[in-house]
């Protein structure tokens, strides 16, 4: 293990250039380039505001400024899932540099995940800027921001390395994280309010749902970026048990899927 | 400390930079290949594979400053014995040691994305290949004059020729400057003044004291430019050592199998065709000087007007040495019919050693029908006194003036 991270260490400024190269070629041709990272929640943040707040004129349970609220959730999400659905087929996707040339392959799916990170975090400035335009009031829970995107990577880091690894050899799973994606969406409280499922379900279903580390990360983003007290007590709901849990799994995560990752790495290059 | 010993020319020491012992890799085969879960849960008894052995007991010690070539035939094992090497495998059996950094130019280009400019790609296929920035900065001018691509260095890469993409990344792979280099048939690409830029660079990578692994199928190169040859057979060490005596004995190997065809329309069938020397006895083996005779025995089936009867000689790279016919020499057969002998006679064979390939054929005037074409379907050898050196011997007198 020790053996791998120095091969890791060596090769970081591999994986700081295949990132670049992977924001890069993402806009390269486009006219804007990656001002489209910035574009994009702006345009999220429209098209919900006309459609929850003119069509459905869906104050959603109580909260005022519902389209803030959907968007802080949003974003952290869909950089997980971005950040997954690309990893999962990093190495098979790029057969012909594993085949070929040796280097440390775990750089290939967290390069991805690199990439995701720094249109995130342009997503994220945008929300900021978005939230003091219209008002939002911030709390300094804001400066904390950048321990949860640490917290969020440690954990997509992890998931990714075993989903990439295993992907080679069971071409299913690229498949079925897709799905498993749309699902995991509906068990997380990016749309409702984590509210929703305290009242309306029994305290052992609650339970089981807290056992979502995803949905703990993402109350954290909410927690940090929306707090206003106007959304009531439960939009700015906070565990800490849910946080050390959700800490501890990363963690574990990250080890084991690291560990796996090396243990089969060897064998890439003639299953691919 | 170093105990130099003495290769050809140069000095090379004993301090070894790859050490392989006992080296082993095993793929499986699968009969069809079970990717999905479903499949593999199915048929999770059956073993779906057999075990194929690409490299067994290989053991071979690479020295600090020389430059070893691996030859062999296709599937005996060249390439993945250099993934071996390079670790973009790991041996089933057997260990790998290497000691100083390793480059391999595998498949040039590798890792090039079409949406960046050739200068971008510089630097990604560089850290690829282990390549700190600040270790590429002195030498990114090198790798642009080297690849001769001028302004479209800040051109898309998907925009380059086949040419240009290899061109950049043999640059790039030779000017980062390892201790090992790792290569693989790269040289059989770009044009020829490219091949012999890569060859003096190679060469003078070997100057400066870089250990080479070169995996070739031309023998011929690989006797150029080694200090050792490794033919490899069926995954298996054939033969190590002296590059002349493994090629020569390679060369021998391989042409034991002359890979002859023939075609035609066969109104006329060559039946036998025979190499015979200066007493008419068959034979294989030939002096430089001596006669040869090669009689065809052929059947005509049918009535044929005007056939030419003609034979080539070619080299084992396949080049004609020398070739006439009938037509050429001006002889006329009017007609053939029925079974008959043609025989062309040589005096004197000019050629000097080595194998040579014989081709005969029956055809029109024209060349426009070939009646029967036995292409390189025999051979024979040429041994010479010795006295010249190059492909043919010639009459030459030396006259010497002394001055005054």
């Amino acid at each position: 293990m020790k053996e791998y991270l120095k091969k890791l260490f060596f090769y970081r400024e591999l994986l700081l250039n295949l990132t670049v190269k992977e924001v890069k070629v993402k806009y390269k041709n486009s006219f804007i380039g990656f001002l489209w990272s910035m574009v994009n929640p702006v345009m999220m943040l429209g098209v919900y505001y006309v459609a929850f707040g003119i069509i459905f004129r869906l104050r959603a349970l109580g909260m005022t400024r519902y389209e803030f609220y959907l968007l802080s959730g949003i974003l952290p999400w869909n950089f997980f899932s971005l950040s997954l659905m690309q990893s999962v087929s990093a190495v098979v996707n790029n057969a012909d540099l594993v085949k070929k040339v040796y280097f440390p392959r775990e750089v290939l799916p967290l390069s991805y995940i690199g990439a995701a990170s720094f249109h995130f975090l342009l997503q994220e400035l945008v929300l900021v800027v978005f939230l003091l335009a219209f008002r939002v009031s911030l709390s300094p829970w804001i400066f904390a921001m950048p321990l949860l995107l640490l917290l969020q990577l440690v954990f997509t880091a992890g998931l990714s390395l075993y989903l990439s690894a295993l992907n080679v050899f069971f071409r299913d799973i690229q498949h079925f994280t897709e799905i498993a994606l749309l699902a995991w969406f509906w068990i997380t409280p990016v749309v409702y309010p984590i509210s929703f499922i305290q009242e309306s379900f029994p305290a052992w279903a609650e339970r089981i749902y807290m056992l979502n580390p995803m949905a703990h990360i993402v109350l954290l983003w909410q927690r940090i970026t929306y707090n206003s007290p106007v959304n009531g007590p439960q939009a700015a709901y906070f565990s800490v048990e849910g946080f050390v849990y959700a800490v501890v799994l990363s963690v574990f995560l990250l080890l084991s899927g690291y560990y796996l990752f090396c243990r089969l790495e060897g064998r890439f290059a003639e299953f691919i | 400390m170093t105990v130099a010993r003495e290769i050809g020319a140069r000095l090379v020491s004993d301090v070894p930079a790859l050490e392989l012992r006992g080296v082993g890799k095993c793929f499986r085969l699968y009969r069809d290949i079970n990717r999905s879960l479903k499949e593999k849960v199915i048929n999770w008894r059956k073993r779906g594979y057999e075990l194929f052995w690409a490299l067994q007991d290989v053991d071979l010690t690479v020295y600090k400053g020389e430059t070893i070539s691996v030859i062999g035939p296709n599937g005996s094992g060249k390439s993945t014995m250099l993934r071996l090497m390079t670790g973009i495998m790991k041996p089933n059996r057997g260990s790998i040691a290497t000691h100083g950094t390793i480059a391999a130019l595998l498949d040039l280009g590798a890792g090039f994305h079409p949406d960046l400019t050739g200068r971008e790609n510089i630097y990604l296929n560089a850290s690829i290949l282990g390549i700190r920035k600040k270790d590429l900065e002195p030498i990114f001018q090198d790798i642009i004059d080297f690849s001769d691509l001028g302004p479209f260095i800040d051109n898309q890469v998907k925009n380059y020729s086949a040419g240009m993409y290899v061109r950049l990344g043999f640059s790039i792979a030779i000017n980062v400057n390892p201790d090992i280099l790792l290569v693989d048939e790269v040289l059989a690409v770009g044009d020829e003044s490219f091949q012999a830029k890569c060859l003096d660079r190679i060469s003078r990578l070997q100057e400066s004291g870089k250990t080479i692994v070169l995996v070739t199928h031309n023998a011929d190169l690989a006797e150029a430019v080694s200090d050792r040859v490794l033919w490899l057979e069926r995954g298996r060490v054939k033969m190590l050592g002296d590059p002349q005596e493994v090629v020569e004995a390679y060369h021998e190997a391989m042409s034991t199998r002359p890979e002859g065809t023939e075609f035609g329309n066969r109104d006329i069938v060559i039946e036998s065709v025979q190499l015979l020397d200066g007493e008419g006895r068959p034979s294989e083996v030939f002096r430089t000087g001596e006669p040869l005779v090669l009689r065809l025995r052929y059947t005509a089936r049918k009535p044929v007007e005007d056939p030419v009867f003609g034979f080539g000689f070619y080299d084992r790279l396949g080049l004609m040495v020398f070739g006439t016919n009938t037509r050429l020499r001006e002889v006329d057969i009017p007609r053939v019919e029925g079974g008959g002998v043609v025989e062309f006679v040589i005096p004197s064979l000019s050629m000097l050693d080595g194998r040579y390939y014989v081709s005969v054929a029956a055809h029109t005037r024209d060349g426009q029908v070939n009646y029967h074409w036995l292409d390189k379907k025999y051979c024979f050898e040429v041994t010479s006194p010795g006295r010249d050196s190059g492909y043919l011997t010639m009459e030459c007198d030396i006259r010497i003036y002394p001055r005054g």
